[in-house]
């Protein structure tokens, strides 16, 4: 266990120091992670000018969506798309080959082994959020809401993981991946509103398919205390699923590498 | 220019290869363009209780789905294009080609014109069958102006990109210029949400810039009834926009190559 | 110790025709091809030998040693590394191997590979202290100096191979796989990694199994020597006496001091060259003592040299009679 703790932390400081090779990137970064945040809120500014209330969601609810949206996309492109990125380079150089080599499991070494340490930026400001979000609505939440909100934050980020990684798995059989993985990025935006915008196929699809209700909607009603107890379980037991999954495809993904890797 | 028109052929040629040759990538760049399905996924939910600022559900449908067929037909990537030739160094290769870059640029986009119809097709037969399809203006007038506006919009795209691009010459880092573009592009060209819902300032800003042109004004033309000073004054101002772009694309253009010529490349 | 026993890999390749004709075609209809890249092949090799394969270009070498490393896991056979079956790559037999591959590095490309090491160190779970250790001999063995800490994409492709090297032994394998690990190298380059190589052998007793397309790595370092040659293993023993058998000749090498009839050459044996004053024949085993003994005497050859035939000469022959091009073929 050590010894993967190790690792992570050497892949995380190899990042941040090629990270911090281009030095100009700091302030750049910090402004480009306000812009784009801006840009996420607008919708809802101009939305919540007009309307005190959208269905069962009022604003400062919908902003809550939005800071878990934010959150688990800052971990996206921290950690999860750039180690996708680097794998899929390892693939296409044949370097794949060494982390075979490596007495460390394939999956857990390519997971964290790259990232982009300015959405850290993005993360706090999601946070910040979160908090005026709460400020809005003029209550805080309870101990018992915050557990279940941070609970299902790992969830949440769970079953964007395992379907980034089923897509990484797909990349020894493609060899590229960029289209692939942007594909996954638009359909990762879907989780900004609240999956009761969308009605009937669609819900179900963003539900149960492609589970970005997993990922910040039911997530979000925990925090606000709005999750009733069944469901918060499900979703627990969906992103494990989904990781349970995962695994079973990057398996197969290994098998059929090492039987045709000439 | 004589040598340009007699080489026509041929770079469109080139361009319909490059477009089959890149064809995965633009059915997926294509698919990837999800914005305002997004977007029109919450008005839809919205107006569910009642027009938003005078705008139904049917408004909301036709205006995104429009939105999507007149990206597909104007969104191009010649500033990537250019930023990747002047990072790489292959631009000095362009330039020594007779063929002025600009056009070569430009055939090998309108080469890949019908390409994106094919794909735009499907959108429209879709908004047609949607009840988006109340909300398209009914005059036909305003329809027939479509196409030309549609022209238009493609040629400021094109040469506001190409100006873009351009600034590679000067500049190493230009990611943060593109995603600066961008996001302005998405507030100010009526991408992200229609121009008309956006507070009074927006509106004002985005008349001074050529995003509206690009985007807003031919689906206002689609859109919204206009009569005929309106269109008019529509188009014409698309025009004027046009002619500014082109002026500011070549000008920074002959600045940056230049400059390119000055360093070595 | 390593053992194989049959072993064999057949690859299903998808083969196609260009056109467009045959690529709608292969949507619908894929015709595979099997290539059996190695093909019933057995040898076992004891713990600190140094061995040599040897081969044409796709003849299965670095297959075979893919497959011995754990990469790639086999059709049908039998594979054993330390007692260990290493496609299913156990924790265990993977701290005690490693593999080398010339034309791929492990190394990160924008950072020292002082980083790369501190990596490896993490992975491999090295205590520090033997971390130190290894890192210190490895930088002498390999003269590394302050190369470790210049990022790798500046390191001059010499460089980067002692680094990479380097890279590979820090965790101190038993068993070293190097697939060509001298390509591209310049002379001196080559000359440092086979010494490196055989004192890391005479060290650590460490297992070293080399591929290699340049007869010199292979002469120089491995006293036993593999030749495969379309998946199937065609010799297994040590140099000489894979020249012996390939081609039981000797060469011959004089200078005459008269002038020679060419009538008279020919009872000799089969002219080979004749450089400038110098002849050079090709004599069977059995005639040798008749020929050096009528050159020395009759033809008062001065000078005299007897040689085997170069490796190179034997490989090209051997590779080319199965017309698969000769081994010779590096780049």
């Amino acid at each position: 266990m050590t010894r993967y703790l190790r690792l992570f932390g050497v892949q995380l400081r190899v990042s941040v120091a090629q990270a911090m090779a281009y030095r100009a990137n700091f302030l750049v970064s910090g402004a480009m992670a306000l812009a784009q945040i801006a840009l996420t809120l607008v919708p809802l500014i101009v939305l919540f000018d007009q309307r005190e209330q959208v269905g069962d969601w009022t604003a400062p609810d919908m902003l809550v969506v939005i800071a878990y949206f934010i959150g688990v996309k800052a971990v996206l492109e921290g950690v999860v798309s750039p180690s996708i990125q680097d794998l899929v380079q390892r693939i296409r150089d044949g370097s794949f080959d060494y982390v075979l080599l490596k007495p460390v499991d394939a999956q857990a070494m390519i997971s964290a082994s790259r990232y982009e340490p300015w959405n850290v930026f993005d993360f706090v400001g999601a946070i910040a959020i979160a908090i005026y979000a709460f400020v809005r609505r003029g209550s805080a939440p309870g101990p018992a809401e915050i557990a279940a909100g941070l609970g299902l934050f790992v969830a949440g980020v769970l079953a964007m993981y395992s379907l980034w990684v089923t897509c990484a798995a797909a990349a020894f059989w493609i060899g590229r991946l960029d289209n692939l993985q942007w594909l996954l990025g638009a359909i990762f935006d879907t989780a900004r509103w609240p999956v009761q915008v969308f009605r009937g196929a669609w819900r179900i699809v963003f539900t149960f398919l492609i589970p970005v209700a997993i990922m910040t909607t039911f997530p979000a009603m925990a925090l606000l205390g709005r999750l009733d107890v069944e469901t918060a379980l499900a979703t627990i037991g969906g992103a494990l699923v989904m990781l349970a999954l995962s695994r079973l495809v990057w398996r197969a993904a290994i098998r059929n590498y090492t039987s045709a890797s000439s | 220019m004589i040598r340009t028109l007699k080489a026509l052929p041929t770079l469109l040629r080139i361009g319909v290869a490059e477009t089959v040759a890149y064809r995965a990538e633009f059915l997926v760049w294509i698919l990837t363009m999800t914005q305002p399905l997004i977007m029109l996924g919450l008005w839809t939910y919205v107006t569910r209780d009642g027009a938003f600022r005078g705008m139904t559900s049917e408004d909301f449908t036709a205006y995104y789905l429009a939105n999507l067929i007149v990206r597909q037909l104007t969104g191009n990537w010649v500033a990537w294009q250019l930023m990747e030739d002047i990072r790489l160094g292959t631009m000095s290769m362009r330039l020594l080609r007779p063929i002025h870059p600009f056009y070569a640029y430009a055939a090998s986009h309108v080469a890949a014109i019908p390409f994106r119809t094919v794909v735009a097709l499907p959108l429209a037969i879709i908004l047609l069958a949607s009840s988006g399809a109340h909300a398209l203006t009914h005059d036909p007038v305003q329809i027939a102006a479509f196409v030309p506006s549609l022209v238009l919009a493609w040629l400021i795209t094109f040469a506001v990109m190409f100006a873009l691009g351009s600034l590679a010459f000067f500049l190493t880092q230009t990611n943060a210029l593109s995603e600066v573009y961008f996001a302005l592009f998405q507030i100010f060209s009526g991408y992200m949400l229609p121009l008309a819902i956006m507070p009074r300032p927006i509106a004002v800003i985005a008349d001074w810039l050529p995003f509206k042109y690009t985007l807003a004004v031919p689906l206002a033309i689609l859109t919204t009834q206009l009569d005929g000073h309106e269109l008019g004054a529509l188009l014409a101002r698309q025009g004027a926009w046009t002619a500014a772009m082109l002026v500011l694309a070549i000008g920074v253009w002959r600045l940056g190559v230049r400059r390119f010529e000055a360093v070595g490349g | 110790m390593i053992r194989a026993r049959n072993l064999t890999k057949y690859f299903r390749v998808h083969r196609r025709p260009p056109g467009i004709g045959a690529a709608v075609k292969s949507l619908v209809h894929r015709h595979y091809e099997t290539v059996k890249a190695v093909d019933g092949v057995s040898f076992t090799i004891e713990r600190g030998e140094r061995v040599g394969f040897l081969g044409p270009n796709g003849a299965g070498k670095t297959t075979t040693l893919k497959v011995l490393s754990g990469l790639l896991h086999p059709t049908g056979g039998e594979v054993d590394v330390d007692g260990f079956v290493p496609f299913r790559r156990p924790r265990e037999l993977l701290g005690k191997i490693t593999l080398v591959m010339g034309q791929k590095s492990q190394l990160i490309w924008d950072l020292p590979p002082a980083e790369t090491y501190a990596m490896n160190r993490a992975i491999f779970d090295v205590p520090r202290d033997q971390f130190e250790r290894t890192l210190k001999e490895l930088t002498e063995l390999l003269d590394l100096g302050a190369l470790v800490d210049k990022p790798t994409r500046q390191l001059s492709l010499g460089e980067r191979m002692k680094c990479e090297l380097a890279a590979a032994l820090l965790h101190r394998p038993t068993t070293l796989f190097l697939d060509e690990p001298t390509i591209g190298l310049d002379v001196a380059m080559q000359v440092a990694v086979r010494d490196f190589v055989r004192e890391y052998n005479q060290r650590h007793h460490a297992t070293v199994l080399l591929t290699s397309h340049y007869m010199d790595d292979v002469v120089a370092l491995c006293p036993r020597i593999i030749v495969i040659d379309q998946g199937k293993l065609i010799h297994d023993g040590d140099l000489r006496q894979l020249i012996k058998t390939m081609d039981p000749h000797k060469r011959v090498s004089f200078t005459p001091t008269n002038h020679v009839a060419d009538d008279e050459l020919a009872k000799l044996g089969t002219l080979i060259g004749r450089d400038g004053q110098r002849i050079t024949v090709r004599v069977t085993e059995r005639e040798l003592p008749a020929v050096v003994g009528h050159v020395l005497s009759s033809l008062h050859g001065a000078d005299l040299a007897i040689e085997d035939p170069p490796l190179e000469d034997v490989l090209r022959a051997m590779f080319g009679k199965t017309g698969k091009g000769n081994a010779e073929a590096a780049s």
